[in-house]
């Protein structure tokens, strides 16, 4: 299992994102984005998956996903006008 | 994320500090910031109200919203947006302002009200609290602005080049800007205008780095169980009480002066205390934040807070040209009008913007 976060536009995002991820099976919670990700204070999903391909359909106010490794955050997607 | 809660705790420390510092430098008492009193006091420089009590271009507004850009264009984190409802941000803007000229303070000055020994300000916190409470409510029933998008850099820059505008206006003192007469009233009372600047900075700068927000620290602990922008707000309180001690055993003027009648710029209506900070914690979380973090948002382009701040300017000037502010004296017929009227707005616009059903 790896674990990402996916951080959002609106907090509604974010708690839609979380129901998708709970619908998938994936272990998933919704938390502060964490500083070091971004100077927003928004909410972002904190979620375990098997690889990319597992992860639940992304909706319009995702802003990105990160991969979190031992040497931080690796972006694995970006919303276009991010 | 251990270091994150100490880095809040020493900015929290710090702003505390600097807040009391204000006072003794020339600010009114418990009033070292007031984002809500400042801002109400711009406006009044630029003629939008003319409650001539309170009328001067105030430094620290400037200096939170350019430290915020300064550190922001520093880290490469000044990334304009906007387009998420701004007419509803700007309305909710107007009424923040008229919950905090109820109370006679912002969130901000709520806690250097505390610090400074001030009772009235435990009923505002009471009611900032719930206030807080009714909107978390309706973030979990799927309350959303919707989405901003990115901007240009000229959109997210003119806000802060607003404020060097408004630096210049200061400075030069041109006659069209109005400026309360010495000893005739808070607007009178201020630090000098580099001291004020350049604690503007330092605060704004520090908020940025830590997200600090009065709003933020409680929503935070409700729906996440998450305390770190809370104990940035303790820090503050236990800071400013402290740095007001010292003050007071420094100088033998009073700077903590525990109470409730004959407090600085405060009233003793506990209810309408409550009631004004309900409507501005309420509104402040549809917002996104407190007002010291919509200067701060702006600073780092965000033309949404831009235009919260726009609406708070303007609210100011409605609750003194409609006679809505409360004084001294208490709160105004007027104003308690507003006020419910401001919470039932506020409400609808949570209503109307919540969507249970696909969340």
């Amino acid at each position: 299992m790896e674990e990402y976060i996916a951080t959002f536009y609106s907090h509604f995002g974010a708690i839609r994102f979380k129901r998708s991820c709970e619908a998938a099976g994936l272990t998933a919670a919704v938390m502060p984005v964490p500083r070091n990700l971004s100077s927003s204070c928004g909410t972002c999903v904190k979620f375990q998956a098997r690889g990319e391909s597992s992860i639940p359909e992304k909706n319009e106010e995702m802003e990105q996903i990160v991969l979190v490794t031992d040497r931080g955050f690796q972006q694995i997607y970006q919303a276009e006008d991010a | 994320m251990k270091n994150e809660k100490t880095v809040i705790t020493g900015a929290g420390i710090m702003i505390g500090l600097i807040a009391a510092a204000l006072v003794f430098f020339g600010n009114p008492v418990n009033m070292g910031f007031c984002i809500a009193c400042f801002l109400r006091d711009t406006s009044g420089a630029l003629g939008l109200h003319s409650a001539a009590a309170v009328q001067y271009i105030r430094p620290e507004i400037i200096g939170l919203v350019l430290g915020s850009c300064i550190l922001a264009l520093v880290n490469k984190e000044f990334k304009p947006r906007g387009g998420s409802a701004p007419v509803t941000r700007f309305i909710l803007g107007v009424f923040v302002m008229i919950g905090c000229l109820m109370f006679l303070g912002c969130p901000f000055r709520m806690i250097l009200r505390i610090a400074g020994g001030d009772l009235n300000a435990i009923f505002g916190l009471v009611g900032f609290v719930l206030g807080i409470l009714a909107g978390v409510f309706f973030l979990k029933r799927g309350y959303t602005l919707k989405r901003s998008y990115k901007m240009p850099k000229a959109e997210g820059g003119l806000f802060p080049a607003l404020e060097i505008v408004f630096l210049v206006l200061l400075v030069a003192a041109p006659a069209f800007i109005h400026f309360t007469e010495p000893e005739g009233g808070p607007g009178a009372k201020h630090a000098a205008i580099l001291i004020s600047l350049a604690a503007g900075l330092i605060v704004g700068a520090l908020a940025q780095k830590t997200r600090l927000c009065m709003v933020g620290g409680i929503r935070d602990a409700v729906l996440f169980g998450e305390y770190k922008l809370l104990i940035g707000f303790a820090a503050i309180l236990v800071s400013a009480l402290v740095g007001n001690l010292i003050l007071t055993a420094a100088t033998g003027t009073p700077y903590f002066t525990l109470g409730m009648a004959g407090q600085p710029v405060a009233h003793t209506d506990g209810l309408w205390n409550a009631l004004g900070m309900l409507l501005a914690g309420f509104g402040c979380v549809l917002l996104g934040g407190c007002p010291l973090r919509q200067l701060v948002l702006a600073g780092e382009g965000n033309t949404d807070s831009a235009i919260a701040i726009f609406g708070l300017m303007v609210g100011a000037a409605f609750a003194h040209n409609f006679g809505l502010a409360s004084s001294g004296e208490g709160p105004t017929a007027n104003g308690k009008i507003a006020v419910i009227i401001g919470i039932v707005v506020v409400a609808v616009i949570a209503v109307l913007n919540s969507r249970k059903s696909e969340a």
